[in-house]
């Protein structure tokens, strides 16, 4: 049987749509961020498909009638030449677990699972890398904290955070997010984030890496349940967390923001206090949920300077956010204005 | 003196097939990654074969990473010699090293 | 000297790895490594260095190879040809000939390689007729170089230049058969058709063959290896054939072994040409399976 494989491009419509249908077919919904499809067709019809989306690879689909490895193979042989020659090396994907072992025979390792549904797999052995590099960052102590933290901008409600988990610690490590889908651009978060904590002395700022998985990266076209999306992000998040990265940095502690008020941050919160406190080979660690600051009645939230940004009010944002973010922002609302 | 590569690939995950990549390290010396189902009895000799087929080419500072799909010694070496080609931008090859 | 058996010329892209290590299992008369048409652009560096070394490896030292190489007015052409030539291939096709000029080029290119790397090889030529213009020149194409074994009719792209398409009766592609073989039998090399590009049409494909072999071609291309034991059979030779043949050659043995200048069959003499016709059905008749050795 021979194939011919094409690239379609999310600029031609009719052939975009056709591979949407064929997804269809195989009962997947069509992934929204993919730029560029690989499809196989076989006499003019589409038989098999995979999708680009940034550094991770959506949407593999076979026709079931062909679901034979030698189609497979071929299919990803192409995806991979596309993703290559668009600079993108290494790659990861998301796939059910019964997928595992044809996706190791194009070369992806297995990293972490949740809940025996989802498994994220990587072509490189980059994980190793970086726990590597990790580990040179390692401060042993009692109490070894950690916070993850986007930061789309960065407050005092964030700058009062730290402060309480670095109080609490022999040492912090913060993580910022890395994945550009935020307001404000990963290297404007991380530079108001260093600027605004540069006075702490027991804090590292880690740059974020591919190991803490961005919600907005997380596919769920294949997940049937669409209630479950949420928790298996979490699971599979938290188990890289604390299978992965916090075992090289001896990290103890996790610090949360509580959440009184929004149900989704809240059940997220208590989802993380289970799951990174049961029996694992990896050590233990302990949730603490900190009080936030307010304001004026209201806490202190990047939404909430969003929001203001979004209405025109300057002078309101001034005190809820350090020098070097209002800065910034003053700049963008200028530019914005000008335009 | 080595010269100075690109990160590149050749070859596919076809049956009979290897599909080869060569990318750029911080270090001297060719390493090699091999994943084949037939290891345990040819590995030594894919990787042996590996190591000669870039060093005629006088690479370095090289990670060969070949996923191979019970392809031929020469099949191999094409793929190998195809992916250092292009990892050096090179479109006409010495053939007398080949 | 007794031409060379070439019935089946199997067409493999140089971009199908499993293929390339493969064909030879399958005993085509000649193996045909495409760099052309089937090879797509971002893969025509990786089929060249994988022909290049299939060539050279002992599974096709036994079984004559040729190479359908990328014209040499595009980036790959000349590359193709110091790879092939260096891998020892017999044959080089030509693609797309339209002209003697196409030829003159090609055989320049091949000349300067051989003689610069100092082989003893003299590669030879096969041209691929694919247009209106290279089959009123086939009878030139036949004739332009020493080199030239055979010339071939390349038909999707022959009838797309016709205006037509192919149809299963082959009308379209009867006055351009009529001169490809008129010109190669002319220029005394040998004439081969098209493939037959339906591979699970067993019917069509055994039509087109009686058709072609009654025409006078020597063979075809393939590109499906299950075309080729239908085809061999197809070319058999019939009984009555071989009876005759054996009788031929058996008179001339007796007349060298008796010392005559003259061979004679049943009261009629017996030449040169009909010894060679003798000894090739032989060949063929043994190839096909239907002779034992030693016969």
């Amino acid at each position: 049987m021979s194939f011919v494989f094409s690239e379609v491009p999310h600029t031609s419509i009719v052939r975009w749509q056709k591979v949407k249908d064929f997804l269809q077919s195989v009962d997947l919904e069509m992934s929204e961020d993919v730029e560029i499809f690989v499809v196989a067709k076989e006499d003019d019809r589409i038989v098999a498909c995979g999708g680009l989306s940034g550094k991770v690879l959506k949407n593999i689909a076979l026709d079931e009638s062909l679901r034979g490895e030698g189609l497979a193979l071929s299919l990803m042989s192409e995806l991979l030449k596309v993703a290559f020659r668009e600079g993108r090396h290494e790659l990861f994907l998301f796939t059910k677990p019964d997928y595992q072992e044809v996706f190791e025979s194009c070369g992806f390792k297995y990293i972490e699972q949740a809940h025996h549904q989802v498994i994220l797999m990587e072509n490189s052995y980059n994980i190793d890398l970086y726990k590597k590099r990790l580990r040179k960052y390692k401060h042993t102590g009692d109490v070894v904290g950690s916070i993850v933290m986007n930061c789309n901008p960065f407050t005092l409600g964030h700058r009062f955070l730290v402060e309480q988990a670095c109080e609490r610690s022999h040492w912090v490590h913060l993580f910022v997010v890395k994945e550009d889908a935020s307001f404000f651009t990963f290297k404007d978060r991380y530079r108001l984030i260093c600027e605004g904590l540069v006075d702490l002395e027991n804090l590292t700022i880690h740059e974020g890496s591919d190991y803490i998985i961005s919600k907005a990266t997380f596919p769920t076209y294949f997940i049937k349940d669409k209630r479950q999306i949420d928790s298996l992000y979490t699971e599979l998040d938290l188990n890289i967390f604390r299978n992965h990265l916090a075992p090289q940095l001896g990290i103890t502690h996790r610090f949360v923001g509580e959440e009184p008020l929004c149900a989704v941050t809240n059940e997220y919160n208590q989802q993380m206090k289970k799951l990174l406190a049961r029996p694992s080979e990896a050590p233990p660690i302990e949730v603490v949920e900190l009080g936030r600051i307010e304001y004026g009645g209201e806490p202190i939230s990047a939404s909430r300077v969003r929001k203001l940004m979004q209405h025109n009010r300057l002078e309101e944002i001034l005190p809820l956010v350090p020098p070097t973010t209002y800065a910034l922002i003053a700049t963008m609302m200028s530019k914005e204005e000008a335009k | 003196m080595s010269k100075k590569l690109e990160t590149a690939h050749a070859g596919t995950l076809e049956s009979s097939d290897a599909f080869v990549r060569v990318i750029p390290v911080d270090a001297k010396g060719i390493e090699i990654e091999l994943e084949s189902s037939v290891e345990e009895i040819y590995g030594d000799a894919i990787r042996a074969r590996v190591l000669e087929t870039a060093t005629a080419m006088s690479v370095e500072g090289v990670k060969i990473i070949v996923q191979d799909k019970g392809a031929l010694d020469y099949v191999i070496k094409a793929r190998v010699q195809t992916a250092i080609l292009r990892a050096l931008g090179e479109a006409e090859p010495d053939w007398s090293v080949l | 000297m007794k031409p060379k058996l070439r019935r089946s010329m199997l067409f493999v892209p140089g971009s199908n790895t499993g293929m390339v290590c493969n064909a030879f299992i399958y005993k085509p008369d000649t193996v045909m490594f495409d760099l052309e048409d089937s090879v797509a652009l971002s893969e025509k560096d990786s089929a060249r260095m994988m022909v290049f070394h299939a060539l050279q490896h002992f599974t096709y030292k036994d079984i004559e190879t040729a190479v359908r190489v990328n014209p040499l007015d595009t980036p790959f052409g000349l590359l193709d040809l110091e790879a092939v030539i260096r891998a020892g291939v017999d044959i080089v096709r030509l693609p797309k000939t339209d002209t003697v000029e196409d030829v003159l080029d090609m055989e320049r290119e091949i000349e300067r390689i051989e003689i610069k790397i100092g082989s003893p090889k003299k590669t030879m030529l096969l041209a691929a007729i694919e247009s209106a213009l290279g089959v009123v020149n086939a009878v030139d194409i036949a004739r332009s170089s020493t080199r030239m074994m055979g010339i071939a009719l390349g038909a999707e792209d022959f009838v797309r230049d016709l205006h037509t398409q192919r149809t299963k009766e082959g009308h379209e592609l009867m006055a351009a058969r009529n001169q490809i073989l008129l010109a190669a039998r002319a220029a005394k090399i040998g004439a081969f058709d098209s493939i037959f590009s339906d591979v699970k049409d067993k019917e069509g494909f055994m039509h087109e063959v009686d058709l072609i072999k009654g025409l006078g071609f020597d063979g075809k291309s393939l590109i499906n290896p299950n075309q080729i034991p239908w085809l061999h059979s197809a070319f058999a030779p019939s009984q009555k054939n071989i009876n005759w043949a054996i009788e031929v050659l058996e008179a001339a043995k007796d007349a060298k072994e008796r010392g005559l200048g003259v061979i004679s069959l049943d009261g009629k003499m017996v030449d040169a040409p009909v010894i060679l016709r003798a000894e090739w059905i032989m060949d063929l008749a043994r190839a096909s399976g239907v002779l034992g050795e030693e016969q």
